[in-house]
């Protein structure tokens, strides 16, 4: 099983209430977002005068870049299919991709707050939740979810539940006569970065004209890994430390080297 | 360090937030995901609360909470809804925020300070309605009633606007929804067809449909849009006439890029050329129609050639257009409008929107105007009273005619604000303001300040402060829509063509409100008992009176609530025109008042040399001047950059994100800024924003200087001549950048 979302900009009308019905079911806190909507022209196309949207989440790639880049320490983790019980043992970091429906998923109790995969995911579907700081962090890592707690419930994801226009499709693409895949069989396409093969599984459909806009816009390059590797060595250097930093009292040297490294990260943006 | 100052500053109000939100210690077992304490909880396990129903904007979609240890936690569409469904927008999802806004109004003030410039006192309720009582009935004992003017909006308003006018007996009331909004359509089509026409084109089950200027998918309306994106699924064709390439425009099949203010020329050549070309619907015309005859004489100047002249658009578009609307007529929705006073010549348009639906023989028809059979409810407000026209500035005592005939319910706003602000023919020294914020509505803030300085007393009840507030003599805190009992909200599923059913819901609190805030029929009555109409009050709270609403349909807030907030009912099929529906091409009485019987372009004043025209409009996460200062809307639309043709930019030197100001044909100069959008999707003689921003009270602490205020540039009044509803497009600006004056290129 793979989940998908599929977004039809021939229904979409940019009305940002999937991104608001988010914020209020996972008390995304300002300015931070889960999902976005981005207002694309009018501008003149090849095609024509064209104006659309880019609602942007997680893709949940097939190849997520983020989880590679996780410098927890791996631990064993044991994973359940909802729908049968199943379950399976894998050892990941504090982000992984399930083994059973294909969503990215974040450990909250074991993310350290460092960043490292936010950096490295193409698309800026992640950011560091200052709101569930904890004493070994400022924040920990958020993103869309597929709405995974909802939808284990058999409940669908907030912003496909709000969306007025009924634009957000969400399912199984791995699932021959699933919703999602019928859209992948008229054309729904993911914002695939331009360097390589990640396998977003966030996908789009639309008409020529407005599918251009998008991609010639949104199309992303793969991060830079030198800094996101240098991100995660400096977190994992300062991992063991940020356990008991209260204890041996090196938190501010170790919060000061990590504090450069992301401002100058954030510089050489 | 930029990155990590951000970050403790979020922190910090990331912690405030927490405090009043204990994250959940709640493992669910049943997911296959074992959940962190400091994952949130999501709201799938909270308490669902039935009964709301939207007021982020009047739409009125139906809604649950989930409520989280008393804390509203969310809104969502209520499931059992055949109108909005599970859907909610983007306000209405924000409505949280609303609610919990520190900004809001909280108890009784009294400014003690200046009218404009306000210093608040805290008082008490008491207090409060002892002076405004004590007030309003010296007003009325030394002027009369007419020496009260009122300016209500919103279902709120309803009962105080029926207090003043029925009990104590003012003419003077002007409701921003009718006479800067839709009142001009409102009464175009009474005078045509004989109904209000709302918005009820059957979208759906529609062939083609046509928009002059609506630009559906920024102006949300939950199942108006379920409506026209389902009948572009189905295969509809979309013609939008819009001088802007709007969001409708970028779906649109044919975008006319119309010049602004010759939409009636446009419309007439359409029709002018189904009359010639024998392509109008005969039968209809035959049975349903009056004065053909006159209305194709009356219009046959307008040839295509010359319409292509005066609208700036080619002819063979014209032809396109009408061509393909008799192609497929008469399945065919032409969309009525809704805030559809533009230009001071907004009536006739709209008549040519209700005409050319008749040639076509679109009424009552799959895909046309269809007006859905809901059920009907009975209404307990004040008792009607005969206050005669002696005080009704509307009315013409030496020609004994009306002054604007076909005017909306109410006075028109600007007869009410000479009257105010002259003192003639009487005087006016109260004003009420409930609900409405008049300096953002109604044009020319210069004369609404001097309206209120010419006032003895003025009292505002609302949620917010807002940029009237300020004006403000006694300040009262009102319940918000997710706080009170009120309105009943009743209609049918939204696509016509599946299983008729009928729903009937009623406003219920999701949660009871905080601080001193009360609801409208507490606040009236009171007022109403220091004003001597104690015997007249018809009910004596608002839960009494929705029991009372309900009980004419044999339902009631406790029958509404076991049935989830929403009753529903067998429905009736709407479509099949009506034996005595008549369609008035030509209206004797219109052209007895001494305006023009048929449909009649009347041009508008051109831009003066080196201005651009003003054009603005509705966002999709803001409802006019209401929403800025949420902040969760704030977030996704913090202000209204404008957008400028990229030609006109290139000319003047304008790049995508410059800041600038506004100065226009009077020298009215904006008070804030805002950023340049270039976009090829804008006509070179226009300036487009969206409306509602740069709010000038510093007690939003979020919305206050975002953006532009539009309004504050509408300083040249253009009148509608039948409805006296105001035009608001005819006002011209140039932009300044950098303290330099831009001048528009022609």
């Amino acid at each position: 099983m793979q989940y998908g979302m599929i977004i039809d900009l021939e229904r979409c009308v940019g009305c940002h209430a999937c991104t608001i019905a988010c914020r209020a079911e996972w008390e995304v806190p300002v300015p931070y977002q889960r999902n976005w909507v981005k207002r694309l022209g009018p501008t003149m196309t090849d095609d024509g005068m064209a104006s659309t949207y880019y609602p942007g989440l997680c893709n949940h790639c097939d190849k997520p870049p983020c989880v590679e880049e996780c410098p927890a320490d791996v631990v064993e983790r044991t994973f359940t299919d909802v729908k049968t019980g199943k379950t399976t043992t894998l050892e990941v970091a504090a982000t992984w991709k399930d083994p059973f429906d294909g969503s990215v998923q974040v450990d909250k109790d074991r993310c350290l707050g460092c960043g490292a995969c936010a950096d490295a995911c193409p698309y800026g579907a992640r950011y560091v939740n200052p709101a569930q700081a904890d004493d070994n962090s400022e924040g920990k890592v958020d993103k869309c979810t597929y709405c995974k707690p909802r939808v284990d419930q058999g409940l669908v994801p907030a912003c496909v539940q709000t969306c007025i226009a009924d634009a957000r499709i969400f399912g199984d693409l791995d699932d021959p006569n699933s919703a999602v895949s019928q859209y992948v069989k008229k054309g729904a396409k993911g914002l695939e970065v331009q360097d390589g093969h990640i396998g977003p599984n966030s996908r789009y459909y639309g008409n020529k004209k407005d599918m251009g806009l998008l991609f010639a816009d949104y199309t992303p390059k793969l991060a830079d890994m030198g800094s996101v590797k240098r991100r995660a060595m400096m977190a994992s250097m300062v991992k063991p430390a940020m356990r008991k930093a209260k204890d041996i009292g090196i938190l501010g040297l170790a919060g000061a080297m990590l504090v450069k490294g992301l401002s100058e990260d954030k510089d050489n943006k | 360090m930029a990155f990590n100052l951000t970050r403790r500053k979020f922190l910090q109000t990331a912690t405030l937030a927490a405090a009043s939100v204990p994250l959940s210690k709640v493992v669910s077992a049943s997911t296959g995901v074992t959940k962190s304490a400091l994952d949130t909880p999501g709201t799938a396990g909270d308490q669902t609360v039935v009964g709301g129903i939207c007021e982020m904007c009047f739409w009125r979609c139906q809604l649950v909470g989930k409520v989280r240890d008393g804390r509203l936690m969310k809104l969502e569409g209520n499931p059992k809804s055949i109108d909005n469904g599970t859907a909610i927008c983007a306000r209405g999802n924000a409505g949280v925020k609303l609610l919990y806004d520190v900004d809001r109004l909280k108890y009784p003030m009294k400014n003690v300070g200046k009218r404009g410039a306000p210093k608040w006192k805290r008082i008490s309720w008491k207090e409060a309605l002892d002076e405004c009582g004590s007030k309003l009935k010296n007003t009325v004992d030394q002027y009369g009633a007419q020496g009260i003017c009122v300016f209500p909006h919103g279902a709120s308003a309803k009962y105080p606007m029926h207090y003043f006018e029925r009990a104590v007996g003012t003419h003077n009331v002007s409701e921003a929804s009718f006479f800067q909004c839709r009142g001009i359509r409102d009464t175009a089509y009474v005078a045509t067809i004989g109904k209000a026409p709302g918005e009820k084109i059957d979208m759906p089950n529609t062939k083609v449909l046509f928009f002059i200027g609506d630009h559906l998918g920024e102006n949300i309306h939950v199942s108006h849009i379920k409506q026209y994106i389902q009948g572009l699924q189905n295969g509809a064709k979309l013609i939008v006439a819009d001088p802007r390439f709007s969001a409708s425009a970028a779906k649109a099949d044919i975008w006319v890029q119309i010049k602004p203010g010759t939409d009636t020329a446009y419309m007439l050549a359409i029709m002018n050329y189904l009359v010639q070309n024998d392509k109008y619907d005969k039968e209809f015309v035959e049975d349903h129609t009056d004065g053909f005859e006159q209305f194709a004489e009356s219009i046959k100047e307008w040839t295509l050639e010359k319409a292509a002249k005066e609208c700036d658009i080619p002819a063979a578009q014209i032809k396109e257009v009408a061509e393909m609307l008799a192609a497929n007529a008469p399945n065919v929705a032409i969309h009525p409008g809704r805030h559809v006073s533009w230009h001071g010549n907004d009536f006739q348009r709209e008549r040519a929107l209700a005409c050319l639906t008749g040639i076509l023989g679109a009424y009552y028809v799959k895909g046309g105007w269809v007006p859905a059979k809901g059920p009907k409810v009975g209404g307990v407000s004040w008792k009607k009273e005969d206050h005669g026209h002696k005080y009704d500035l509307n009315y013409d005592h030496h020609e004994d005619e009306k002054v604007y005939p076909y005017n909306p319910p109410g006075t028109p706003t600007d007869l009410i604000r000479d009257c105010a602000i002259s003192g003639k023919p009487y005087p006016i020294k109260s004003c009420v303001v409930w609900g409405q914020n008049p300096m953002q509505t109604i044009p020319n803030q210069q004369m609404m300040k001097d309206l209120f300085n010419a006032m003895d007393f003025v009292m505002c009840v609302d949620v917010m402060p807002t940029d009237v507030t300020a004006w403000a003599d006694i300040l009262l805190p009102e319940a918000s829509y997710l706080e009170r009992y009120d309105y009943i909200k009743t209609g049918t599923q939204w696509d016509l063509s599946k299983e008729h059913q009928q729903y009937i819901s009623a406003r219920m609190p999701l949660v009871p409100p905080m601080f001193e805030r009360k609801d409208q029929i507490y606040i009236t009555n009171e007022i109403a008992k220091r004003m001597g109409h104690e015997a007249k009050i018809p009910v004596k709270t608002m839960e009494e009176m929705v029991d009372k609403n309900l009980a004419t349909v044999n339902l009631s807030i406790e029958k509404l609530k076991a049935e989830d907030g929403i009753h529903i009912q067998p429905g009736k099929d709407p479509y099949g025109i009506p034996e005595e529906f008549e369609v008035r091409l030509f209206n004797e009485d219109i052209a007895d008042t001494g305006h023009p019987g048929a449909p009649t372009y009347i041009p508008v004043p051109d831009n003066p040399k080196g201005f651009a025209r003003l054009l603005y409009g509705r966002a999709p996460v803001h409802t006019f001047n209401r929403s800025q200062n949420n902040v969760w809307l704030h977030n996704a639309m913090p202000d209204n950059p404008v957008w400028v043709n990229d030609e006109v930019a290139a000319k003047i030197g304008l790049i995508d994100g410059d800041t600038v100001g506004f100065v226009n044909s009077e020298g009215v100069e904006s008070a804030t800024t805002t950023t340049v959008k270039v976009t090829a999707g804008i006509r070179k003689d226009c300036v487009y924003m969206y409306h509602g921003f740069g709010s000038a009270n510093p007690l939003m602490t979020i919305g206050v200087g975002a953006g532009v205020d539009d309004t504050s540039l509408i300083t040249k009044l253009a009148v509608d001549p039948e409805t006296g509803c105001h035009g608001m497009r005819n006002n011209f600006v140039k932009l300044i950048k950098n303290g330099k004056v831009l001048d528009i290129p022609a």
